[in-house]
């Protein structure tokens, strides 16, 4: 039987808005993830240890303060650091499209902004996993 | 023929009010009949032909069914005078002023910030030139929390969302060149109210006004905060004392302050229903004010200067049926509960700020069109003041000119529609006669279940606001994947390739400079002071846990005056009220 793929959903940094979070937490979660929800005001430290100890396949970021470039960069070389780089990295919240890409340069392996179904993302995260086992 | 002498004893001394029922039991049964023959004759056959785009027709919130048509028999026992009556009394259905917006114009207002003080003081003063009646300040995530720019927790939001002030010393900057006697108070510093107070209080001494002679106005709701924005620190009972004692020490010395006003926007983005909007935020509203009766302050001079803080969803009759609800809802709740009929308490004034939520990153230009929906279910509600989000508001903060168009979307309403000529024109349609009274029903139903619990406390400790904002996200999110919903640009005329938007991109350096302005500010002052106005604001919170009626701004004054930052406030008080853990629903 497959295992289970793990999801921590995390908001970085200090923006307050759990709504999006909360939404693909449960989302994940109905289409069969483990989902862990770390609640907001996470630093990047926290993050990754949390992601680390619950031994997850996936980190989905959410911010709508802008910060965004500034956390996944220091949680993409904090995963690097620690040897846990395998674990997918994805973006969501109030981002530009101008900032797309250069997540993508650091490691984010997706954005999913306002609007995205989540049928996308599940399929997103399904399709990664796979490919990173 | 004859007719009859009518003499002083035939009319009766004093006539009782006999009622002004509309519609006569035999009229609604005509209607009926009628209706009914059209039904089985012609509207059953209509759809065989062409058959209807949806499986079911329901408001926006999805918990009112919409019938294809409404008649008298919808509303059979409508009575003008008890339903709804003039505008500008009790029940304030039509709204609370007699003419309605004859006398009103929607100001050119703004909430804005960003980066350094530098830039903000730059942007407000761009945006008075171009006729901006007032701007409230919009700070940071830091200063609205309590961290100082310098603080690790705040490293990456440092002048993101807002304008970063930590002291006193960068409300000074901020206000250079700008008049300190219209100051929005801060913008939302909701768990900080005291503090927010004090810096407005201290700023108007050194620029030599009168704070008495200022006219500032707070939001300083930190119920919000805990359904769904997510700036609190403290416990709710904390918070909710911090904020009184605001509320106290404006009615006391500062009667032209505008202390609070209580907000359901978070709420309603966060995915509650429109019923559920109101029961909440009439909820938070009776908690505050029971709080603000304790403690002695008057009603009838204080709720003049609050109001209720809606939003506006995309159904436009559900949304205008939703405010006269509101203050009819209110008007009924506030006589009993205050034993009065006090209209300047049982009136309830209602602003807004519309649909945030429902602005699209997708095409976002279509979002004029949705905040131009908005705006107008506001008018035709009766609601007082309006702001409006730009339509990059799920892009970025706004640029200067679409802050300004938002703005200008409600000057345009009111100016050239005719939408505000007279009070409460929908008033007297079937369907909105209707809704009004479903709604009411509704949230009537919401307002004593949260009663029975133990209130607004008990409803946000215990989850029950999260949990309906997140099941009705869960709803709402199902309901556009399926289409069942249709969102144009999201589900529907979906482009291959969005056209880009030029949006606004902030002060990269902005942290930076904010934090060696921190690091200036603590070498330069006195040290001696600020450690000896820090056991004050400890003393004085030790205090209020014994007694929490206690009133911290005096020591606060006195904190601001000594240059203490909002992040050594707030330590204390961490250390002091302890820090609030919540449940999380999802």
């Amino acid at each position: 039987m497959a295992k289970r793929i793990r999801v921590l959903m995390a908001k970085p940094g200090l923006d307050g808005h759990e709504t999006g979070a909360k939404l693909i937490a449960r989302v994940l979660r109905d289409a069969g993830m483990e989902v862990i929800y770390t609640g907001m005001r996470q630093s990047p430290e926290m993050i990754v240890a949390a992601a680390i100890d619950e031994d997850v396949d996936v980190i989905g970021l959410s911010t709508l303060s802008g910060s965004h470039k500034e956390h996944a960069s220091r949680v993409i070389d904090l995963l690097k650091q620690k040897g846990a780089d395998n674990i997918v990295v994805l973006s969501g919240g109030v981002i530009p499209k101008e900032d797309y890409a250069a997540l993508q340069s650091l490691g984010v392996k997706g954005v999913f902004g306002p609007g995205t179904s989540t049928r996308v993302i599940i399929d997103f995260i399904k399709s990664s996993v796979v490919s990173n086992n | 023929m004859t007719t009859k002498k009518v003499t002083k004893r035939t009319l009766p001394k004093t006539a009782a009010k006999k009622g002004s029922k509309l519609f006569s039991e035999a009229a609604v049964a005509q209607i009926k009949d009628e209706q009914t023959e059209w039904e089985e004759s012609v509207l059953k056959e209509y759809p065989k032909k062409k058959p209807e785009t949806r499986a079911e027709f329901r408001t926006g919130s999805g918990d009112i069914a919409v019938k294809e048509i409404y008649t008298p028999a919808d509303i059979p026992d409508f009575d003008y005078s008890k339903n709804i009556g003039l505008a500008g009394q009790y029940p304030f259905t039509r709204g609370i002023y007699p003419n309605g917006w004859r006398s009103h114009e929607w100001p050119l207002q703004y909430y804005s910030g960003f980066g350094t003080t530098e830039d903000t003081n730059k942007r407000f003063k761009e945006l008075l030139a171009q006729g901006a009646s007032n701007v409230t300040v919009a700070c940071d995530l830091p200063t609205q929390i309590g961290y100082d720019s310098d603080d690790s927790m705040a490293a990456g939001e440092v002048g993101k969302v807002g304008v970063a002030i930590c002291s006193l010393d960068d409300l000074e900057r901020l206000y250079e060149g700008l008049p300190v006697d219209r100051v929005s108070g801060t913008g939302n510093l909701n768990c900080l109210g005291p503090i927010a107070l004090a810096f407005c209080y201290v700023l108007g001494e050194k620029r030599g006004v009168r704070p008495s002679d200022m006219q500032v106005g707070f939001q300083n709701d930190p119920f919000k905060e805990y359904t769904g924005r997510g700036t609190f620190s403290f416990p709710p009972r904390v918070a909710l004392a911090l904020a009184i004692d605001v509320v106290e020490f404006c009615s006391k010395n500062l009667p032209r302050w505008w202390p609070q006003h209580v907000c359901t926007t978070q709420m309603r983005w966060g995915g509650c229903t429109a019923a559920e909007e109101v029961a909440f935020g009439l909820a938070n509203l009776v908690t505050y004010l029971d709080a603000d009766v304790e403690r002695g302050i008057k009603l009838g001079e204080l709720v003049p200067k609050m109001h209720l803080h809606m939003t506006a969803d995309n159904d436009l009759f559900e949304e205008a049926a939703k405010f006269r609800a509101t203050r009819r809802l209110w008007a009924k709740i506030a006589t009993k509960r205050y034993e009065t009929k006090d209209p300047r308490v049982v009136g309830l004034r209602i602003t807004n700020y519309t649909g945030a939520h429902r602005m699209t990153a997708q095409q976002p230009m279509n979002n004029i069109v949705r905040s131009t929906m908005h705006t107008l279910a506001c008018m035709l509600g009766g609601v007082d003041a309006i702001m409006n989000p730009a339509y990059d508001e799920a892009l970025a903060l706004p640029t200067v000119e679409s802050t300004r168009l938002a703005a200008l979307t409600r000057r345009i309403l009111h100016y050239e529609s005719g939408t505000a000529n007279t009070v409460d024109p929908l008033a007297g349609s079937y369907y909105v006669e209707s809704l009004t009274d479903q709604i009411q029903e509704q949230a009537q139903k919401y307002f004593d279940e949260i009663e029975a619990m133990g209130g607004a406390l008990a409803a946000i400790e215990s989850g029950y606001y999260l949990k309906a904002m997140a099941d009705g996200m869960v709803k709402y999110q199902r309901e556009v994947e399926s289409e069942e919903r249709i969102i144009v640009g999201v589900n529907k005329d979906v482009l291959p390739e969005e056209v880009p938007v030029k949006i606004f991109m902030g002060n990269p350096e902005a942290e930076k400079k904010q934090i060696a302005n921190v690091k200036k500010l603590r070498a330069k002052r006195d040290k001696a002071l600020v450690k000896e106005a820090l056991a004050k604001v400890r003393a004085a919170a030790e205090e209020k846990m014994v007694k929490p009626t206690y009133n911290t701004v005096p020591v606060l004054l006195e904190a601001t005056r000594a240059y203490c930052t909002i992040g050594e406030i707030r330590k204390v008080w961490l250390d002091v009220f302890g820090e609030y853990k919540p449940l999380t629903y999802y």
